[in-house]
């Protein structure tokens, strides 16, 4: 079997998505930037009714404090519906199967998770959902936290760019985050999923006198409107325990690829956003190509010894599909699966686990690209000290204040992984869902909590993690996981705003040298971080001769 | 040899011989580095202040392996007594290297002590009585005099009198300096001839000598942005590592991984930056160090880093492009006029002019020939001096029939020949001659020749300057003053212009003739025609766009400029307001200085970068040298150990490694990283590969060669 | 006051959202897939006689050796996989051919038909086993009609 076909399809598809990427970002430039177009008439009035409804000033100029604060507070009520509606769904309508609330850390759990685009899930959703809870408890908080991503990236893209006021009103990123891109473009999707296949029905469940005797049940429900935006918005919960794998969410080789695309466009089109509000195209495509040579590393990783179809994978997706999946979803930060974790040799675990450390290649939604930036900002400041300059970007000087501030951003992320880690194994709460030992149990384990801090959402252990050390350990780290770098990116990019530009002298960050550095930089930085963690588990599985784990 | 400064020090010496002196040195900073180890000093220093720390557990296990249990084992006694030297010995080369940096600074404070003697003064009261006092009790204000043969007591400014200096204890240039009314002169230099009134300008201990050494010995600066800044992500590195170590300590304990805690402990000693960490202060102190060595006074350190970011420098053209005397080489008629008729009105005119640009216009008038007969009246002519307003020059000859006697000798060399050879008497008609530059003379002059403009802008855009010359209300020709470059400033310039620094020339001279001199040193941008004002502007105007702004000044209409500036560099010579408003001063007065105090800047900068690079880039091979040999219980591991040395060595040689590596590169914390004027970019290429990709390569060689080295004992 | 102002309007705006993209968005797309794609909006069943006898989409037992078997519950992802590689139809061709008496070759042939690629035009092929065996009983209605519950 030649590779060559692999490639060129790889090479089509990211090619592809990047065409879709750029134009989109043209239009996500016009919605940020207020640029007059045909679809206002259709959305102003929305727009303004819900100003008027929550009496914001959408014009209003917020500081990097302030946008941070509301941003907070509305995810703390977001996650307080959903908490709601999860404990008391048995007494709640639109439960034709009738399930019970569930218990309250794993309600607080799911609530934190997908408020915070994580998605881990410590249930299945198919026996343990009702559809209310599907709709209004987690699609609500997958537009939600995609639409954070969003406002969160398009304020620290207005700081860095200079070129605008400030950082921009919460409210403004926010509403149109909602109305005039994750909504309308979820619903297109939705609609061709539900053409190609997918469920899409309120009617309960069905139950099958099947051929060969026996019954099944069929276990339909909302899933394409689901599918769609925790696609687009790197979201990755899904409506069944399996997410992708499920026949139900990805039927065919044409949902299976429709639904990759989907990941990835938004996701991709960040970077040419940042480059248009910059106003240098170059900078975004920088930015860009780093994040690709990235994850095209990640991706090369995964497919060391790939040994083609094996258990634990749905045979109408193939291996190919799976394990490039799985590092898209654990790059993208996505974490929807379309195959089972344990179907994968340690390659494609070490893969992922890359991604979840950098998750900035490409990383989330709005996430990744401000977890980019925070990266730059310690390499301009590495390529400064090389150079004998003071660094700068984008004419900006860099203070000491912003590497400092991006220092404990990127500290946050292993402190947040490493602690739980060890508190895990210390506990005997890993020891008691039967992960307790190296590397196997310890990779399930280290991989919870690398997915928990980057908000990935992908795991190995699934419901068998709903306990209350791992629902409680792992809500505070998708917590703090998500809202650190974003508030720290907001008060380094709310100080860039404000900051005096200066034309470009001497060291480019817009050519291909700077993409080395980032590159170089962002490797050294995992590498030095999580090295001893990686070999702990997936290596140490190799080397024990492991192939599955 | 006991210098009078000693008691300064709190050193004593014993000895007498300079080779003894030397020692004693030595010994002293091998005191003063043993000292520094305490932990209350060494604090200031958190990453060695850990490494210390660590030292201390590991010795506690070398006493007493039962110490801590789980994670030691009596077997390993010997191992951990290893170690703890190891980690002592890595505090001490980072103790060490800053006491060799201090030494050096000390020795530098030293020798320009020397300079600056008690000496005798000899001031003088109202009624001009002198008395001899010592310079220790001069005060600000007073007036002191000088004869030749005296050493200056103290920075003062010439009140009376034009006398020559030498300066060559502060400059090492040995030429004598003329000094005339106005001019400061710096203490520690010696009048060479003539004698001279100053008024003392600073009180004692206030001088600039006094500055520059208190600069030298002030090692508790305050930590500049850069600084700052790589202290921030040091921290950030150590936060890490400690974090990374606690989480494997704590994992190996929970999970039975037979992880030992010295082994665990060498290995986060091996990733701290230890390296910086270590070598951090010296890097400042040498920096310092070397601004000083080049007379370079630094109100702080900051200026000094500032100067390394200057993305605009102001050159004056005057004194730093050019040496400023501008010698007349051709006399241009113009409308009719002969070059004689212009050569003599310029002579005339020249006679009362006592700027190089007047006696070289005697010289050549002298060498042509062209002496005017009505020379003779010349003295009892009156004389309009030039002014920055008229920007004109003039002399008025009176009608007179009787020969007098020329006074005074303010003419060239040629003067009293030229009065021999002329004491005739001739009558004279009244004659009124100005001389200045072209746009002035045509505003003054009724009568502009044909043809004028023309040459005026030919002269210019040579590079020379033209000068008019008018006769009455006619403008009667050209004067073309060529300017002379300095040797080695066009290198100069290209070189900051490489490292993507903008010069620009600032100048008094027509647009055409700045052009002219711009582009033969290479310079783009030149501001012409400047005005007092003209520097502050553009300073504003640079800053105002972000830049950071260089500049050298001397004069008092400097000052808000050198003030405003980011970079301001003052002469020594300068006037003490200008000074006052520079945060560097340069005690030997040249203003192309600047750029050496760019290119010094630009080291110090690249210097921490390249180490801290450097210490990162350790890591990454420390790391694949002991995290497959550290996990006692995972023996697969062993499958990447890609050095292939027992586990025992290999932490034993990456941690000398780790320690070794400090003093290797003292000498290159205090000399500084090499320098060559490149781009930006070929700058950080270079840098990045040396210290970048050599920083991980060379620590797998040398863990291995070491670990060879203790297997074959 | 300052307090309830601060956080009034995030917390309608939570509401608003809510009832916006957790409840008009979905229902709206299933008024919407009702009317148009009624089919794939219900899962894809299949009936036989009016009742359900499953989707399409979803594995069911065929226990029966004349039927192609689909992965056992626990091997696929899922564990409700309605496909299989084309390897592994081809081992159950021999099993299927004994049972009904079908040729090898036609069985093959009925696989091969039946196969799709993984990458729309290449990679590895498989097929859907309830759609192949649907296929079987319809076309070897004989054969298969005592093997199967076609009752409803």
């Amino acid at each position: 079997m030649s590779a060559l076909p692999y490639v060129f399809w790889t090479a089509f598809l990211f090619g592809l998505i990047i065409a879709l990427a750029w134009a989109i970002s043209k239009y996500l430039f016009a919605v940020y930037t207020g640029k007059k177009g045909r679809l206002d008439r259709l959305f102003d009035p929305i727009d303004k009714a819900i100003y008027k409804i929550i009496r914001a000033d959408p014009s209003r100029e917020m500081s990097g404090k302030e946008y941070f604060i509301v941003l907070l507070v509305f995810s703390a009520f977001t996650v307080a519906l959903c908490f709601i509606i999860l404990l008391l769904q048995g007494l709640l309508p639109l439960n034709p199967q009738h399930f019970a609330g569930l218990s309250w850390d794993l309600a607080l759990h799911t609530a934190l998770s997908f408020a915070t685009n994580t998605d881990l899930q410590h249930y299945a959703g198919e026996t343990a959902l009702s559809y209310l809870s599907q709709m209004m408890a987690l699609q609500f908080l997958e537009f939600t936290s995609a639409a954070i991503g969003l406002c969160a990236a398009v304020a620290v893209f207005r700081g860095f760019s200079g070129k605008f006021k400030g950082i921009g009103n919460f409210y403004y990123d926010f509403v149109r985050s909602v109305t005039r891109v994750m909504l309308p473009l979820s619903a297109i999707a939705a609609i061709v999923l539900v053409a190609s296949g997918l469920p899409q029905t309120l009617g309960g469940y069905v139950t099958a006198n099947t051929i060969g005797g026996g019954m099944i049940t069929l276990p339909v429900g909302p899933v394409a409107s689901m599918a769609s935006i925790e696609q687009l918005g790197t979201n990755g919960g899904g409506y069944y325990g399996a997410n992708f794998a499920s026949p139900y969410q990805d039927p065919s080789p044409f949902t299976n690829w429709f639904e990759f695309v989907l990941m990835l466009v938004l996701v991709t089109s960040m970077p040419f956003l940042f480059g248009s509000m910059v106003g240098n195209r170059k900078e975004g495509r920088t930015l860009l190509i780093a994040t690709y040579v990235i994850f095209g590393i990640n991706i090369a990783i995964a497919f060391i010894n790939f040994t083609g179809f094996g258990p634990y994978m749905e045979a109408r997706l193939g291996a190919f599909s799976s394990v490039l999946w799985t590092a898209a979803a654990t790059s993208t930060m996505t974490g929807s699966l379309n195959a089972s974790l344990s179907a994968f040799s340690p390659f494609v675990i070490i893969s992922a686990l890359l991604g979840m450390f950098i998750q900035a290649a490409p990383g989330g939604l709005g996430g990744g690209v401000i977890y980019l930036l925070m990266y730059v900002v310690i390499a301009v400041f590495i390529v400064g000290l090389m150079a004998g300059r003071t660094p700068e970007y984008l004419g900006a000087k860099i203070i000491p204040q912003d590497v400092k501030r991006a220092v404990i951003a990127f500290i946050s992320h292993p402190l947040l992984i490493l602690i739980p880690l060890a508190l895990a194994f210390s506990t005997g709460a890993a020891a008691a869902i039967g992960s307790g030992a190296v590397p196997n149990g310890y990779t399930q384990v280290l991989y919870e909590f690398a997915s928990a801090a980057a908000n990935n959402g992908s795991d190995f252990l699934g419901a068998s993690a709903n306990t209350l050390f791992f629902n409680i350990s792992t809500g505070i780290v998708v917590w703090f996981g998500r809202f650190i770098s974003i508030a720290i990116m907001l008060i380094i990019a709310d100080s860039m705003s404000k900051r005096q530009r200066t034309p470009e002298t001497g060291l480019r960050t817009d050519n291909m040298l700077f993409v080395a550095i980032l590159v170089g930089s962002i490797l050294l930085l995992a590498v030095l971080t999580f090295m001893p963690f990686i070999v702990l588990g997936p290596v140490l599985s190799l080397l024990q001769g492991f192939h599955a784990i | 040899m006991q210098s009078d400064n000693d008691k300064s020090k709190g050193e004593v010496r014993t000895t007498n011989s300079a080779a003894d002196a030397k020692a004693g040195n030595i010994n002293g900073i091998l005191r003063e580095s043993v000292y520094r180890m305490d932990p209350r000093r060494l604090i200031s220093n958190p990453v060695m202040f850990i490494v210390e720390l660590m030292f201390i557990i590991v010795a506690g296990m070398a006493i007493d392996p039962t110490l801590i249990p789980i994670v030691s084992s009596q077997s390993m006694q010997t191992f951990y007594f290893y170690v703890a030297v190891i980690l002592i010995v890595t505090v001490w080369f980072s103790t060490l290297s800053d006491s060799i940096a201090e030494a050096q600074i000390r020795a530098t404070a030293e020798s320009l002590r020397q300079i600056e003697h008690e000496v005798k003064a000899k001031r003088m009261d109202s009624d001009r009585k002198l008395e001899v006092v010592s310079s220790k009790v001069l005060k600000k204000g007073d007036i002191i005099r000088i004869d030749k043969g005296d050493y200056i007591p103290i920075d003062c400014a010439i009140l009376e009198g034009v006398a020559m200096v030498d300066e060559s204890l502060l400059t090492g240039e040995s030429a004598p300096v003329r000094k005339a009314p106005g001019d400061v002169l710096i203490g520690g230099s010696v009048l060479a001839s003539d004698s001279l009134v100053a008024k003392i300008s600073v009180d004692p201990g206030d001088t600039y000598l006094s500055k520059l050494i208190s600069m030298v010995e002030n090692t508790k600066r305050p930590k500049t942005q850069n600084e700052q800044a790589i202290a921030a992500l040091l921290l950030g590195f150590t936060a890490i590592f400690t974090i990374i170590i606690v989480a494997v300590l704590w994992l190996s304990v929970s999970l039975s991984l037979g992880v030992d805690l010295s082994v665990l402990i060498a290995l986060y000693v091996c990733l701290l930056p230890t390296t910086i960490g270590a070598l951090l202060p010296a890097i400042g102190i040498s920096g310092i160090r070397r601004m000083s060595v080049n007379k370079i006074i630094a109100k702080s350190g900051k200026a000094v880093e500032t100067a390394g970011d200057a993305d605009v420098v102001l050159l004056d053209k005057t004194g730093t492009i050019t040496f400023g005397n501008r010698m007349a080489t051709e006399f241009m008629p113009l409308g009719g006029h002969t070059e004689k008729e212009v050569g003599d009105a310029a002579f005339l005119s020249s006679w009362h002019d006592d700027t190089p640009e007047g006696r070289s216009i005697i010289d050549l008038a002298y060498r042509k020939g062209f002496i005017p007969k009505v020379f003779c009246s010349i003295d009892r002519a009156s004389a309009v001096e030039f002014s920055a307003v008229t920007r004109i020059s003039s002399v008025k000859l009176e009608k007179a029939d009787k020969f007098l006697l020329p006074k005074g000798n303010k003419g060239s060399r040629q003067g009293s020949r030229i009065r021999k050879k002329y004491q005739t008497d001739i009558p004279v008609e009244e004659l009124n001659i100005s001389k200045g530059a072209p746009d002035a003379i045509m505003k003054s002059a009724q009568r502009i020749p044909e043809g004028f403009q023309k040459l005026v802008d030919e002269i210019a855009s040579s590079g020379d300057t033209p000068m008019a010359i008018a006769v009455g209300d006619e403008a009667i020709g050209l004067i073309r003053l060529k300017d002379q470059i300095k040797p080695g400033i066009k290198e100069k310039i290209e070189s900051i212009k490489v490292m993507g620094i903008r010069p620009v020339m600032i100048t008094g001279d027509q647009p055409l003739t700045a052009k002219s001199i711009a582009s033969e040193v290479g310079i783009n941008e030149f501001v012409s025609q400047a005005k007092p004002e003209t520097k502050i502007d553009i300073v504003k105007k640079e800053e105002a766009a972000g830049m950071i702004a260089a500049m050298v000044g001397d004069g008092t209409n400097d000052a808000p400029a050198l003030a405003a500036a980011d970079v301001g560099l003052a002469m020594g010579s300068g006037t003490v307001a200008a000074k006052e408003a520079a945060n560097l001063v340069d005690l030997e007065s040249n203003p192309a200085k600047i750029i050496d105090v760019i290119i010094l800047g630009k080291q110090l900068l690249m210097t921490r970068g390249a180490v801290t690079t450097f210490s990162i880039a350790n890591d990454v091979a420390k790391y694949f040298a002991i995290v497959p040999v550290m996990f006692a219980a995972l023996p697969a591991l062993n499958q990447i150990n890609v050095l292939g040395m027992p586990p025992e060595t290999t932490v034993l040689a990456a941690l000398i490694f780790n320690a070794a590596i400090i003093p290797a590169l003292i000498p290159l914390a205090t000399r500084g990283v090499k320098l060559k004027p490149r781009s930006t970019m070929s700058i950080f290429l270079k840098n990045t590969v040396t210290y970048g990709i050599g920083g991980v390569i060379l620590p797998f060689i040398g863990i291995e060669l070491i670990g060879r080295l203790i297997l074959a004992l | 006051m300052d307090i309830f102002e601060t956080i009034k309007s995030p917390l309608i705006l939570a509401i608003v959202i809510m009832l916006l993209c957790g409840l008009a968005y979905p229902v709206v797309i299933t008024l919407i897939a009702g009317v148009a794609f009624p089919f794939q909006a219900n899962g894809e069943q299949f009936t036989i006689n009016g009742s359900v006898a499953g989707s399409y989409l979803i594995a069911q037992g065929f226990n029966a050796s004349v039927f192609f078997h689909p992965e056992p519950a626990n091997f696929s992802a899922s564990g409700i996989d309605p496909t299989i590689t084309l390897a592994d139809a081809y081992s159950q061709v021999a099993r299927i051919s004994n049972a009904t008496g079908l040729s090898e070759s036609t069985l093959t042939g009925i696989v091969n038909n039946q196969s799709q690629y993984t990458i729309f035009f290449f990679g590895p092929k498989f097929i859907n086993v309830v759609q192949t065996n649907l296929y079987l009983i319809k076309k070897y209605n004989a054969i298969y009609s005592k093997y199967a519950n076609l009752s409803g």
